[in-house]
Formats: C-alpha cells, structure tokens, sequence
C-alpha cells in the first residue's frame, strides 16, 4: 500500500495541470476581459454587431455619438460629426481606433467584477477630453487638405483636439474602396507616421544641448554643404550661424554638422529616449511607432536623417508629446482621451488623474529648447502671426519625394494659464510656417476662445 | 400546489420586470456567497480531516517490537516501500503479502523471496491462511501474528471517532437548499410568465430528493456527506445550466439524477466485499464489450461522433456506461498487482474501448480513458519506463488521427488563436470567452444569458454557461469541487484497506479531472475544443449517472469510521480474537 501512496502522485499531478489551467484562465479573464466582452457577437452588449447603450459626450457636454436599440446617433451638427468622426468612431466599427470601438467596455459599463450587467440596460455616458468646437475648427482649417492636428494639456494630459483628414459624415458614409483608397478610416494623429522634415531638428538640438558645446559653436552655410558623396542643402545661404541661429533658420548644413558630430549611436538613442520609437498608451489606444535610420556608413545620409529627411519616419501624437514635456520642464503627461465616465442618471464613476511618466529630458535642456523655441517664433515666425499665444515652435517642410512637401508646425504656449502642446500636419501642404502655421493659430485661437 | 404558487408569481415578475431587476442585482452577490459558504466548509474538512488508521493486527518481530497491520494487504520486506519492514539482509526486498479477508481471515503468501517463507515450519508456495499466534518464518526471523486486543480496539475506535468526525452536514445542506430556493426563483425572475415550470421544479424536487438522501443516510447511521454535498451542489449548476440551454430535458436531468443516486447506493453497497467485486469483474467487462458493440452497430452521429444509441425515445451514451466497467477492471488488489502478466486483462479490454471509441469518431473521450488507462498502469505497475512507451505509442496514435481526421485537425489549427476564426473553428470558444467576461464576477443572473444558443453549450460550454449566468467565482468554484474530490481520493490511500478501493478511487478521481480539464481548457482556448462532459454539470442522462456512479468508487476510499455506506459496519467475529462491535 506504501507503494501505491507514491505513485498516486501522477494523480495529483493532474490536479495541479488542472488549477494551472484554471489560473491562466482567470488572469486572462482580469487582463483581456474587456477585450473578450467587446466582441461583436456578445449580444449583451451588441444588437446585429452594433453597440446597444452608451453615449459620448465631448468635455462641454455636446452630444456626439448615442447608441440606440436601431443603432447609432450622430451629433445634429454635420461639420461636427466630420471633425470629430476620427475620435469618436462609427458604429460599423471602420475606425479601429475611435471611442465607439476602443471603449466599448467603458459604454457598457463592462469590468471584471460587474461583468456587462446594468440594472436598466442603458449603459453609460463617456465624456472625451475633446472639445468639439475646436475640433470643427481644426477641421475646417485642414479645408479639406489631408493631414491632422492634435492639441494636449501638457499639464494633464488631456487631449483637447483630436482631427483627422480627410473625413465623412458616418450619417452618409463611404464606399470601403474609397475609404481605403483615401485612408478615411485611419486617425492620423495617432496611427500614421510620416517624413518629419525640420521638426526632427528639435529632437538633434535635444542630444546636442546634452552632448556637444553648443556655446560659441558656429556654422557657415554656403546653401550646399559636401558631405561624403553627396550634397545636403538649404533652401538658401545662411551664412554665419550659431546653434541657435541654425534651429530658428532651420539650417540643414547646420544640422547635418551636428548629427555628424553626435554620430549615429547617440542619436538612435535620443528617438528611443525622447519616446519616438515606442507607442504610447492613450487610454489604451496604442499609437503607431516612429522608425529612424541613422547610418553608420553613409554619411550624407546621417546628416539628412537628422535633419529629418532620409528615411525617417514620425508618428504625430509622439511630436505632440516632446513639445509637451518640453513645455512642461522636461517630464511628461501622457495624453489622454477619457475625461470622465457617468452613470446614465448622471452619477460620476471615474476620476481624472493626469498620468506621469519618466522625464524625457532634463529640465536644463528643456529650458535651453523652450528658449530656442520661443526665438523661432519671435524671429522667424512673426509673433503678429500668434497674437497673444507667447508660442513655442518648430516649423517643418518635409520633402516627400514627389516634388511636394508636408507642412508641419509643432510646439506650445509657454503659459501656466494656457498650457497646450500642439502638431499641425499639412500633408503635401508645401512650406511648414507658410502653410501649417496659419492652421495652428486658428486651432490655438479657438482653444483660449472656448476654455 | 406549486402550480398555485408559481402560476400567479411568474405572471407577477412577467408584469412587474423592475422588482425582478432588483431581484437580480441583489441576488447575483448572494448565489457566489451561498455556494463559498457551502464549499468552504465541505472542502476543509475533506482536505484536512484527519483519518488514523485503522489498525487491524500486529505482527511481533523476534526483537519484541510489534509492526501494526494497518491495510487489509500489507507487503513485507526489507525495502522502505513494504507496509511491514523487517530489516534483515536475508529478508527479500518484497518478501511477501500478509492480506486479510472480509471474514478476517489473513492470509500469507511468499513473492518467490530467496530464503523462503515458513508459517509453523511449513514452506509457503502459495497462499495460506495464517492463524493468529502461528508463526510465520521470514529469512531466519521468527515472526508472531497477534491480534488487536478487543480493549485496544475499542479505544482505535474511539480515536478514530474523534478524530475523522467528518463536519456536520446540516449548515452546508441548508446553505444548499437557500441556493437552489433562491435559483428557482431567479429563473420565474428572468423568464417572467414564459417560464417552463421545470426550471423551479426541478431544483426544489432536487432539494427535496438531497434532503430525503441525508436523512435516509442518517438512519443507516452515516456521518460523512462531504462528497455527496459536493456532487448535489455539481448537479444544482447542472439543473441551472439545463433550465437555461436544455430547458425541455429538465424532466429527464432529474429522472437520471435519481438513477444516478440510486446507482450511488447500489454500488456503494456492492463495493463492501472485496470477494464480490473480484469477481463481478470479468462478467461486468463482457458486459462493457457488448456495450460498446452495440454501439458501433447501432450507433447515431451527432457533433460528428457516433457515440449514442437510442431506443424507445431514450438515448445512452454507452461510452459513458463503460467508464464504470474500465474503473472496475482497472482495479487490483495487491495480491493481484504481484502476480506475473496482472495487467494483461486489462491491457486487452482498454485497447478495446480506445478501438471502439477512434471509430465512433470520440477522441475526446478515447483521450480521457487513455490518461486513465495510464493512470491505472502505473499506479499497478510503478514502472516509468513503460509509462514512457506507452505515451510515445499514443503520441505516435494522435498523430496519425490528426493527419487522417481533418475535423480534428481543424480543431488543433485554431487552437491558440480562436480570436482570428472567430466565425469558423473558434465559434464556440470565442463566444464562450465572450459571454464568460460578460459576466464577470457574479454573473447577469441565471436565464439571462445567451451563450445557451451556441451549438453544444449545454455540455461542451458549461463552464461558459456557468461564468455568464453564475459568474465567474461559481464557475471556479465547480473545478475546485472536481479538483477536491481527487485530492481527497489520494489522501485516502495512506489509510486506505485494500488496493482495489485506492486503485478503483484514483481512477475515478482520474477520470472526472480529466474530463474537467478537457472540457474547461477546452471552451476557452487553453487547449484544443474535444467536446466532452463537465461531470454532474453537463446536461446529459448517461453523464449524470456515470458521474454519480464513479463518486462510488470515491466513497469507498473514505475509511473514516461510519463515514460511507460502502465501508461496512456490521458485527463481526475476528477469527482467533476477540469478538467486538464496531461502534
């Protein structure tokens, strides 16, 4: 019988095999739980594959998207439903990355304790951190251009415009081919990378303010410099410049010089550190990495690359995010999209608590680019073109290599009253301050208007 | 009666849903709380409860030391694995058996020891029964059996009384029976004025029929409930998921319930004489061949296994049945498990099952009696070696009908990722994940899911079911009901009397882990969906039945005293002892 006592150990063995299964299951059912009740076929949640309940409201309480038994309700306002398509999603699901999809669960009131369970079945109301307002505004400035533009409170993360073009109103949507054809369906902001031309400078000009001894350094600019090979060049002579001189001129031969000088393992570091390889959580919407080559071998292409062009790839939320940790000494607060989830009496069920991370740069190099920035504006820019914003910014005009560019213009307000970090892309706009910038200002305009 | 009451309450909750909302909302806190109540209770003294052994003689070594015979089959040698350990070098590792009967005769038999073995002088060449005070000579050493004097007895009983008290039954019956009250009433809740009458029928006729079963018990001056109240509250999730995705079998769920019982107690009762289970062997094996015949003449195909017959509007399932007989010839006393070529029966009679089963298409349950054939084998042979070949034949087995069986194989493809064949092979484990996080915790109440409209949930899903409508924390706590049970059947081992009763619980214990772990993992993608029963809680009168069948095989091993019908407590005289009553 002693014998027997060993043996039965396999039994238990299968026992054990059994709870191990049994835990997996339950951490799942913690972790992908939403996930698993977000499916369309849950007919809990879904009638015909259409959320059943829930409502999203923009941070002003303006009704934008309602979910009925006969299916979705869209803001009256058509140039709102347009501006604010990208955020707030369908009811088809096409925006993969709209409230209506990525926060189904919160709609539903789903957590793994509750389940889906409501007593009345009505679901709950989602308050975004847009303004709907400013988004129209936003997208009314795109006037029908492709491109995207994305304002955050650096201070608390929250997002306060969230656009994405070209659009459609979801009351009379597109054909699928048109809409892939098009990229309707893809949030820019948080979803696209594209060139970054000079804005990139503001990320050299980081690593050089830590690295190099950037005082009295100078630069001369014939408009072609010869490196290795090839030529980089600038849109015209510079002449003398300092570091200074060669971000608010946005002086490639400058730049080129400088990426030489850090070299290719530095800078590989600072995309990595400054966040623009990796995807940040808004809310759990993931958003699409950035990719940057910095050669090694070929030095012309060094240059560029750090200058923004080669082969360097930028996602527009991660821009919007140094500007913000800049602006902000130096660390960041994670954007975010959910301002507050009520009950559908009225009854708050969530809190607003802004989400720090680890400090990007150190408040002595944030300081140093915040300055810079401001020279920008001040001699380059124009601050007439700002009017009363005491802007912060980095203007980019990103060859695409069509023979057009893509207007960018990034940066914020360095105001404790009106702290927003902003990114306007003009895609095959043309030239960044030239075009992006008008769009910025009406955009930061209408935000201070509507606060 | 109930008509009178139910008729007028299911129309109330019909025209009044918003006191029936309420109902749920408070209610789906209350069932988790009832059912960890209930469990805690029952699980903590089947884990913890302390069972002396019984001690039955003594054998007095030639020093004056006494080894006390605390298994009716005990070996001796001079191994550390013997029950007796006579350490002498001219003792063999195994040197013999000493095995005592229903009537209390022992008797001695040699394991073809070097030195041999002598009772009175006599050689021993096969086994003889020895009388107390004859002396049995073991390697040179003379040894003495005595008997337990019937004082010392008497106080091994009064021990073992305190000590192995199982709980009282009474709190948990009563937590039960508010559960199954409470549950009725959820469902009149949920389905308002469209209410089948055996929803809340079934589970008070199940709480009347648990509570005529303990009395009945009771009078038969049985103490020890844990397993059954651990199987009724199996089956009341069982009736549960029945009044929600099987509503028109209620009537047949109950009437196999009551067969089931009824088999309980019968074979509890046949399990009490070793001899008559011996020899019920062969005849019960026949018997489990002819079964599975039948089946393969007469069998029907449905969720592409050929696994039922029907006849006169009842359907069986005559795999299930066999699981009884496989437990039956899997086990062995330990006389059995010395003799030359003692699995070889058996040996013959699995592949027989596992051939019937790969026709009929059942892999799922070919899988299951396989572990517990290879449970089984070791258990009686000890050999790793030969486990080790018998896994690489079924690894080579599973192969081949992955390669020639694309259904199968569709399953395995799937398997890890159902999320991106959500509408094909992932169907009924996407929605079971599904419908189990929209239940969270606690559930959105019985009859208020919709899980029950996927194909097979009322017996491949079940754990879905329970999760959606149950919750999460009920539908953990039926595995832990499982995974007890076979922790309890171990443990029993250590005071277990005969090695057929040890074997016999482990391969029932085998059986209903196996068939969890399948059935569970299997819903919710942790391991390829195979299609078998949840025992007790699968929707199925043959299910039902086998499962309360095989706990039989679990309550044998429970050797507290008074603790199970099928450990007997009649009067009895010991042979050449005292004569004594067991209290």
């Amino acid at each position: 019988m002693r014998k027997l006592e060993r043996r039965a150990v396999i039994c238990l063995l299968l026992s054990v095999f059994l709870l191990l299964g049994l835990a997996v299951f339950c951490f799942r059912f913690v972790t992908e739980g939403d996930e698993w009740a977000s499916f369309p076929a849950n007919k809990h949640l879904f009638a015909d594959g259409n959320l059943g309940c829930g409502s999203i409201y923009d941070a002003d309480g303006e009704l934008l998207l309602r979910n009925t038994a006969d299916g979705a309700v869209y803001a009256e306002d058509s140039g709102i439903r347009r501006a604010t398509l990208h955020v707030v999603g369908d009811a088809a699901g096409n925006i993969a990355t709209g409230a209506e999809t990525k926060f189904a669960g919160k709609l539903t009131g789903y957590n793994f304790i509750n389940g889906t369970y409501s007593r009345g079945g009505d679901g709950r109301r989602l308050y975004l951190t847009v303004d709907a307002d400013v988004c129209e505004t936003a997208y009314n400035a795109l006037d029908g251009r492709k491109g995207c533009v994305g304002v955050y409170n650096y201070k608390t993360g929250e997002v306060i415009c969230d656009v994405s073009s070209p659009s459609y109103d979801p009351n009379d949507p597109i054909t699928a081919e048109k809409a892939e054809d098009g990229g309707y369906y893809i949030n820019r902001l948080l979803s696209a990378t594209f060139v970054p031309g000079s804005i990139f400078k503001t990320v050299t000009a980081a690593a050089v303010i830590d690295h190099l001894d950037y005082e009295g350094w100078t630069y001369h600019c014939d408009g072609s410099a010869r490196i290795g090979d090839s030529n980089v060049t600038c849109v015209s002579a510079h002449g003398d410049v300092t570091f200074e001189d060669a971000l608010c001129q946005s002086c490639n031969g400058a730049f080129a010089a400088l990426t030489l000088e850090l070299g290719a393992e530095t800078m590989a570091g600072y995309v990595d550190k400054l966040g623009f390889t990796k995807s940040y959580s808004i809310n759990g919407i993931r958003t699409a990495k950035g990719r940057f080559v910095f050669s090694e071998t070929n030095e012309a292409a060094l240059g560029w690359s750090g200058a923004g062009q080669s082969e360097d790839m930028l996602n527009p939320c991660s821009m919007m995010i140094y500007m913000g940790a800049v602006a902000n000494h130096g660390r960041v607060v994670v954007p975010q999209l959910v301002s507050a989830v009520k009950s559908d009496g009225g009854f708050p069920l969530s809190v607003y608590i802004p989400r720090w991370r680890l400090r990007l740069v150190s408040a002595d190099t944030a300081s140093v680019l915040r300055e810079m920035l401001r020279n920008n504006v001040v001699n380059n820019y124009g601050e007439g073109n700002f009017p009363g914003l005491s802007l912060c910014a980095k203007s980019g005009t990103a060859e695409v290599g069509d023979g057009t560019s893509h207007a960018w213009f990034t940066g914020f307000l360095d105001d404790e009253e009106h702290p927003y970090a902003f990114i306007v892309l003009v895609e095959n706009g043309g030239g960044g301050a030239k075009v992006a910038g008008p769009v910025a200002n009406r955009v930061l305009q209408a935000v201070i208007e509507n606060e | 009666m109930f008509t009178a009451i139910f008729t007028p309450l299911a129309r109330f909750f019909g025209s009044h849903p918003d006191i029936g909302q309420w109902y749920t909302t408070i209610f789906r806190w209350v069932f988790p709380l009832l059912a960890l109540a209930l469990l805690l209770k029952v699980i903590r003294s089947l884990l913890q409860a302390e069972n002396p052994a019984e001690k039955w003689a003594t054998l007095r070594l030639p020093n004056g030391s006494e080894l006390p015979l605390t298994h009716w089959e005990n070996v001796l040698g001079r191994a550390k694995s013997c029950d007796l350990i006579v350490p002498l070098a001219s003792v063999s590792r195994n040197h013999g058996t000493l095995v005592r009967d229903e009537e209390g005769v022992w008797y001695y038999n040699d394991l073809g020891s070097k030195s041999g073995s002598f009772i009175n002088g006599k050689p021993v060449t096969e086994k003889t029964p020895i009388s107390f005070v004859d002396t049995l000579t073991v390697g040179g050493a003379d040894l003495k059996l005595m008997p337990v004097p019937a004082a010392e007895r008497r106080q091994n009983i009064r021990r073992r009384l305190f000590f192995s008290r199982p709980e009282s039954p009474w709190s948990s019956l009563l937590l039960l029976t508010f559960f199954q009250f409470f549950a009725a009433l959820q469902f009149i809740v949920a389905y308002g004025e469209d209410c089948p009458a055996g929803a809340p029928l079934s589970l008070l006729c199940l709480a009347a029929l648990m509570w005529v079963y303990y009395f009945a018990m009771r009078g038969l001056k049985r103490v020890a409930f844990e397993m059954e109240t651990i199987a009724f509250f199996l089956t009341t999730l069982g009736f549960c998921v029945c009044a929600t995705a099987a509503r028109d079998h209620l009537l047949t769920e109950f009437a196999a319930l009551v067969l089931g019982l009824a088999l309980f107690v019968t074979l509890s009762w046949f399990l009490r004489d070793l001899d008559r289970c011996k020899k019920a062997r062969l005849p019960l094996i026949a018997l489990g061949v002819a079964a599975l015949a039948l089946n393969l003449v007469l069998g029907q195909v449905t969720y592409g296994a050929r696994n039922w017959i029907s006849f006169g509007g009842f359907s069986v399932q005559p795999s299930e049945l066999v699981k009884l007989v496989f437990v039956f010839a899997g086990a062995a006393t330990l006389d059995e498990l010395f003799q030359k070529g003692n699995l070889t029966v058996y040996v013959i009679f699995s592949a027989v099952c596992f051939g019937a089963l790969g026709i009929m298409g059942d892999f799922g349950t070919a899988l299951i009696f396989f572990t517990t054939f290879v449970v089984i084998s070791f258990l009686r042979s000890g050999d790793f070696s030969k486990l080790i070949l018998i896994l690489g034949v079924a690894a080579a087995a599973g192969f081949m009908i992955l390669r020639f069986r694309p259904v199968v194989a569709g399953r395995f493809a799937a398997w890890g990722h159902v999320w991106e064949y959500a509408s094909t092979a992932g169907y009924q484990q996407t929605r079971t994940m599904s419908a189990a996080a929209s239940g969270g915790l606690v559930g959105v109440g019985g009859g208020n899911g919709w899980l029950h409209n996927v194909a097979a949930s009322e017996t491949d899903l079940v754990f879905g079911v329970l999760a959606e409508e149950w919750g999460l924390l009920i539908a953990v706590l039926a595995v832990v009901c499982i995974v007890t049970l076979g922790v309890f059947a171990v443990k029993s081992i250590s005071s277990g009397r005969s090695a057929f009763y040890t074997i016999a619980a482990c391969a029932g214990t085998t059986f209903f882990v196996m068939q969890t772990i399948l059935n569970v993992m299997g819903s919710v993608d942790l391991l390829p969906l195979t299609g078998v029963t949840f025992p007790f809680v699968s929707v199925g009168g043959t299910s039902m039945v086998v499962s309360w069948g095989i706990l039989a095989f679990l309550k044998a091993a429970d050797t507290r005293q008074n603790a199970s019908l099928a450990v007997s407590v009649k009067q009895r005289k010991e042979k050449g002892g005292a004569d004594y009553e067991e209290a």
